[in-house]
């Protein structure tokens, strides 16, 4: 090996860590993956589905985790855990598996704490508030309304993941959840590129084209940006200044756009890709930019017009471009940068490019201006927020999202959603809303019981009997009079409370996606409720 | 074990119990689903891959661990298991599920086959192997947040090609060997250059100057330009690209000069094809420029790893001459004859495959690419991650637990989401399809059409590039239907060898012709019906109509996922082409290399992320395009919405 370091400035070490985390780091990138190299998640016992969700943060490398769990392993737990040994019956159950999982990534640490969350809670719960997310499995009502309620008041978000028998379900707290990347989807993106209100810079570079001057090489290799613009120009000559509007008048602008293409001896026009492209565009890029309906919404928000301190750097930096737009930006966001790909010769796209990476980083310098003097006037350092951070918020606002959940504590005590709603979810017998109800209903059983229905098997018919009286406690409690079919009791009852390794999997592989998308702050999180039903294969989302 | 198992109905318990399952691919898919059966209760699995681990498996194979990087997937995978469970008895085959070993007897004997694959030519094997053994088949894939799972029976639901795939992107050679116009034309041609230097030297794969190109013939100025004598095929007389280096001791600076230099030059005096297009600029190793054209400093080094950084030209040829010294070194070490085989995950193959891809991109005025965005589009990477994996495994493993009931009825195809879609769906359960009576595989007599031109194909493209390569077959025998049995193709070892290189038309296949086409490994026979045709699309070398009463197939095609402006990347290239060039030129046809686990019933495309972007996928899950909703309270059909990549055809997946 005898690379030289200028030319090949990773480490080893750098580079292969990239080879491993190659394939996620192309949806989530670098700074996808660093953000998940920092995070700290708390896992509340090491079950099946717990230690399934850690497995794949693990594998994708997460910072680091702690298993809390007062547990020792029974033979049952290690039958369907993968990350429990089959001679570590009689061991701590959290302590094994802890072992096990570190073998997955020698990247990751991790730690074992050897007490049920009761006691944690009791003792020093405001441990829990050092996690960037603490997932929890097999807690009781009452402990997990604790739980929640420690978390919602640090604003830790809590994942609740749960699997049981054939079905399993996801429970999301978060107070406050802010998405830089919340990766909308494409078709509801307007590309922003300012044709209709061009910037100096812009605007100079298409003066500068010269379309009669080019010639057949040149003339057909011009960005369709450009072409754009000067059909622009000489339709609003054309029209009293006014952009064209509406189907009728684009359709008459098409044209106008024809007359710059480059015609044969006999008048047929060239064959010209970037007029084609441009006709393309005109539907799309000729509306007038406007702050979308959401950012709007931010800028309304009170977290954005009361800064303390304390608030948290994506509130400083709505503000901050709230402060742009309503000055500099003259009413609009900063330009984003990135342009589409078009038919061109290189000089002239990467000129382009420029001019648009220019002026989205001209954006961000002073939307950054104003970082800092918002910093400077909440007494923080002005370093805390970063310049990368500011352009990586600047080229994502158009996909800045809030999402406000619910607390798990609240659910507990009392529905959110409407009786009649509630009532006609459970009407349909194939609803996810039912399993959701069983699950509920067998947790009050737990509650009431300390075992699981079922989990006896001379108990099994005395149990039915029983969780249909926890189940229609909750209706009523919920107010609402439906009956749900005695075949789900039975199967309810079958289940003993056990988990099935598939739904563990399962389950766990979708609260590890979720955890992922936390900390990373990219996607949409579900709102707030997974419903998985395996009898049916099918699942749902509620907000509860 | 106890506990668990006990959910399971008793019914159910003592199937999985007795059941023998063949697991057919140990990476992300398969290595979830193993420890799924093992911890279901499964006693009995055979396991089979042809791969060895490699790093960049870990961050989401977990029965694999850094020490075990370079061996048998197939055997640390039932080895890691059988340390977690020794009861259950797990076999391993290091080996290719498409070899003859593996016949229809081998896949009688499973109750299940489970596909945890990640290309379509082992995909379309298997499913044969599975209709013609009789055996259920649950198939899967993934591909970035995207994945999904169906069940296939003969007779009873949709095989594995019931629906027509979308075709590979191919590139015409002569746009590869002449006139590139976008970065993946360069990266083909950088990686065809790989194996013309170090690898399995392809005649189709060649890199040079085409004079044999279409614009220039019928013209006889453009030729009159030429100095070098032009061989019948339109290649340039010389010595092979290999000889060459070989003989200049594959000396960095020469090649380079060669290369970018004097072929850019050779290419040059072909003035017609410059007449509308920017003509290509030959480079000068010392005054190559040493910045990336119009970029401003800081944004170059916004990131900090070189993979993720814009390499200026000179920075190009630096790699080059240092992946040039080390391939050759890597090559020497061989045995004599031997070559290497190039691999995304290989550092100086890749390095290699950057750096002439952005040279030549740079003679042409294309822009150039990072090494990461270049290694998407040549690997065709599709990005993988555990999660998701975790998810469809365990889908698969629902699914097998439903046929060993005899529930056939109510195994789902089932789609996993990147996020709940409108109607909160992750997971969409959909019914599975009926058999395309027209299937050109599983129909009870199958029969496909195919467009060529008689004249121009030879035989040994048709056993080559139609019978294997495109309709998968093996090792195909071929007979003539014309009354009086002539057999074309022989499996027999050189019994009709000397028919190769000669042209349909001279064997007698006209148009019309109806071909017997049998497959002994797939028991699988078929009528390929000729259609005679000189006007083929995109300079094509041919093309399979299948049904021939719909000469356009309304095939799915995957659909961009996800992603904001990949570039042209959507393209992903596996490469290659069909050489349009009139005279018999080398037709060009390159496989595609598929990434582990991954790609879907239909395939996935790879994700690139714009320069200094978040780079993100534009992975594709394609899904056939009318599928019923399982759930009866679907309401309205879907709501389509997808986003088409640039230059590619808008697909769609579906939205319950």
């Amino acid at each position: 090996m005898s690379a030289s370091p200028a030319s090949n400035p990773k480490s080893p070490d750098i580079s292969e860590k990239n080879k491993k985390y190659d394939r996620q780091l192309r949806l989530w990138g670098d700074h996808g993956q660093a953000a998940l190299e920092s995070a700290s998640v708390c896992l509340i016992n090491a079950t099946a589905t717990g230690t399934e969700t850690l497995k794949s943060l693990v594998l994708a490398g997460l910072g680091s985790f702690t298993i809390v769990d007062g547990k020792i392993a029974t033979a049952e737990d290690i039958g369907n855990n993968f990350f429990l040994p089959s001679d570590c019956a009689g061991e701590s159950r959290g302590r094994s598996a802890c072992r096990l999982l570190l073998e997955l990534n020698p990247d990751v640490r991790g730690q074992h704490v050897e007490q049920p969350l009761e006691r944690l809670l009791d003792t020093e719960p405001d441990r829990l508030q050092a996690f960037s997310v603490v997932v929890a499995t097999e807690l009781t009502d009452s402990c997990l309304s604790r739980l929640s309620e420690v978390l919602w008041s640090h604003n830790v978000p809590l994942l609740v993941a749960r699997s049981y028998g054939l079905v399993g379900s996801i429970r999301l707290q978060v107070r406050e959840h802010l998405v830089v990347e919340s990766h909308p989807d494409p078709d509801s993106v307007v590309a922003d590129l300012r044709l209709l209100q061009p910037f100096p810079a812009l605007a100079a570079f298409c003066d500068s084209q010269q379309l009669e001057a080019m010639d057949r090489a040149a003339h057909g290799h011009t960005p369709f940006l450009v072409l754009l613009y000067k059909a622009l120009q000489r339709w609003r000559d054309e029209h009293d200044g006014a952009p064209p509007s509406g189907y009728r008048e684009k359709k008459q602008f098409k044209e106008t756009l024809q007359q710059f293409r480059l015609r044969t001896a006999d008048g047929v026009p060239e064959l010209e890709e970037n007029f084609d492209e441009a006709e393309r565009a005109v539907n799309t890029l000729l509306t007038p930019p406007s702050v979308p309906e959401a950012v709007r919404t931010l800028f309304a928000s009170q977290q954005c017009n009361s800064l303390t301190a304390k608030s948290d750097d994506f509130w400083v930096l709505v503000k901050a471009l709230h402060e742009y737009v309503e000055n500099e930006g003259e009413g609009l966001l900063p330009v984003r940068g990135p342009i589409p790909d078009m038919f061109s010769d290189s000089d002239r796209y990467i000129q382009l490019q420029n001019i648009y990476r220019e002026e989205a980083r001209r954006g961000a310098d002073q939307v950054q201006r104003r970082v800092h003097l918002l910093l400077e006037s909440l007494g923080r350092p002005s370093d805390v927020i970063t310049e990368e951070q500011v352009r990586h918020f600047c080229r994502n606002t158009h996909a800045l999202r809030v999402f406000e959940g619910t607390a798990v504590q609240q659910e507990l005590r009392h529905l959110r959603l409407p009786a009649n709603e509630m009532a006609a979810h459970l009407q349909n017998p194939e609803s996810e809303m039912v399993i959701y109800a069983m699950l509920r209903a067998a947790e009050r059983f737990r509650s009431e019981y300390s075992t699981a229905p079922g989990a006896e098997d001379d108990q099994v018919e005395t149990d039915v009997i029983k969780l249909k009286a926890c189940l229609s406690r909750l209706l009523s409690d919920w107010g609402c009079q439906n009956t749900i079919k005695d075949d789900y009791v039975q199967e309810f009852c079958r289940y003993g409370g056990s988990e099935l390794h598939t739904v563990a999997a399962l389950i766990g592989g979708c609260a590890a996606h979720e955890v992922i998308k936390l900390v990373t702050g990219q996607y949409a999180p579900i709102d707030n409720t997974f419903i998985y039903n395996g009898i049916s294969s099918s699942s749902a989302v509620f907000r509860l | 074990m106890e506990g668990p198992a006990d959910i399971l109905p008793s019914t159910l318990k003592k199937s999985v119990v007795d059941a023998k399952l063949l697991l057919v691919g140990a990476g992300g898919i398969g290595c979830e689903v193993l420890k799924n059966l093992v911890l279901s209760g499964f006693k009995n699995i055979e396991v089979i891959d042809l791969d060895t681990i490699d790093v960049s498996n870990l961050n989401r194979q977990f029965l694999f661990q850094r020490q075990h990087v370079g061996k048998s997937k197939a055997k640390v995978a039932c080895e890691a298991a059988l340390g977690f469970n020794p009861s259950v008895t797990l076999k391993a085959h290091h080996d290719s599920v498409m070899s003859q070993e593996y016949g229809v007897n081998f896949f009688k004997g499973f109750t299940l086959v489970l596909n945890a694959l990640d290309n379509r030519a082992a995909r379309n094997h298997v499913n044969r192997m599975c209709l013609a053994a009789q055996v259920p088949l649950v198939e899967s894939g993934t591909a970035g947040y995207l994945g999904q799972v169906t069940v296939i029976k003969r007779g009873v639901t949709e095989c594995y090609e019931c629906q027509p795939k979308p075709a590979q992107k191919t590139f015409p050679g002569c746009t590869i060997r002449n006139t590139p116009s976008e970065p993946i034309h360069c990266i083909v041609w950088a990686k065809h250059l790989f194996n013309q230097l170090f690898g399995e030297a392809d005649p189709d794969e060649d890199v040079s100057p085409d004079t044999a190109d279409p614009e220039l013939t019928g013209d006889a100025a453009g030729s009159a330009a030429l100095s070098e004598p032009a061989r019948e095929d339109g290649n340039v007389e010389r010595v092979s690209t290999r000889g060459w280096a070989a003989q200049n001791d594959y000396e960095p600076r020469k090649l380079f000069r060669k290369l970018f230099n004097d072929d850019i030059r050779y290419l040059l005096t072909m003035d017609k094809l410059w007449q509308k297009r920017r003509p290509p600029t030959p480079l000068d190793w010392d005054t190559l420029p040493d910045a990336v054209a119009g970029s401003s400093s800081s944004s170059a080094s916004d990131s900090s790893l070189s993979d993720q950084r814009l390499w200026p030209p000179a920075e190009c040829a630096a790699v080059l001459e240092r992946a040039v010294g080390r391939l050759k070194e890597q090559l020497a070490a061989r045995p004599a004859g031997d070559h290497l085989v190039w691999d995304k995950d290989d550092e100086n193959g890749m390095d290699f495959v950057a750096a002439c891809a952005n040279l030549r991109a740079h003679c042409f005025g294309i822009r150039l690419n990072t090494r990461f965005t270049i290694k998407s589009m040549a690997g065709n990477i599709i990005p993988a991650i555990a999660t998701t994996n975790a998810i469809i495994a365990a889908m698969v493993v629902f699914e097998a637990f439903k046929l060993l009931e005899g529930r056939l009825d109510d195994c789902k195809t089932v789609y996993l989401n990147r996020q709940p879609n409108a109607r909160k769906r992750l997971l969409v359960p959909c019914v599975l399809e009926k058999p395309n009576p027209k299937c050109y595989v599983c129909a009870e007599k199958p029969e496909v059409t195919v467009r060529l031109d008689v004249s121009q194909m030879k035989l040994q493209a048709l056993e080559e590039r139609v019978l294997k390569a495109a309709l998968n077959m093996v090792a195909p025998d071929a007979e003539l239907l014309d009354g009086r049995g002539t057999i074309l193709i022989s499996s027999e070892e050189g019994e009709t060898a000397a028919n190769a290189p000669r042209t349909l038309a001279e064997l007698g296949v006209r148009d019309g012709a109806r071909l017997r086409c049998d497959d002994f490994l797939q028991n699988y026979e078929l009528i390929v019906n000729i259609v005679n045709s000189t006007e083929l699309p995109d300079g094509q070398e041919f093309e399979v109509v299948g049904d021939a009463s719909q000469l356009q197939p309304a095939a799915p095609a995957p659909a961009p996922a996800d992603g904001e402006a990949g570039p042209s990347s959507a393209d992903a290239g596996g490469s290659a082409a069909a050489n349009g060039s009139g005279n018999g030129a080398g037709k060009a046809t390159t496989t595609v290399d598929d990434d582990d686990d991954l790609v879907c019933l239909s395939e996935g495309e790879d994700g690139t992320g714009t320069d200094g972007e978040v780079p993100t996928a534009t992975t594709t899950v394609g899904t056939p395009a009318a599928k019923r909703p399982a759930q009866s309270d679907q309401g309205t059909p879907p709501a389509k919405k997808r986003r088409a990549l640039s230059g590619s055809e808008s697909p769609e997946v579906i939205e319950l």
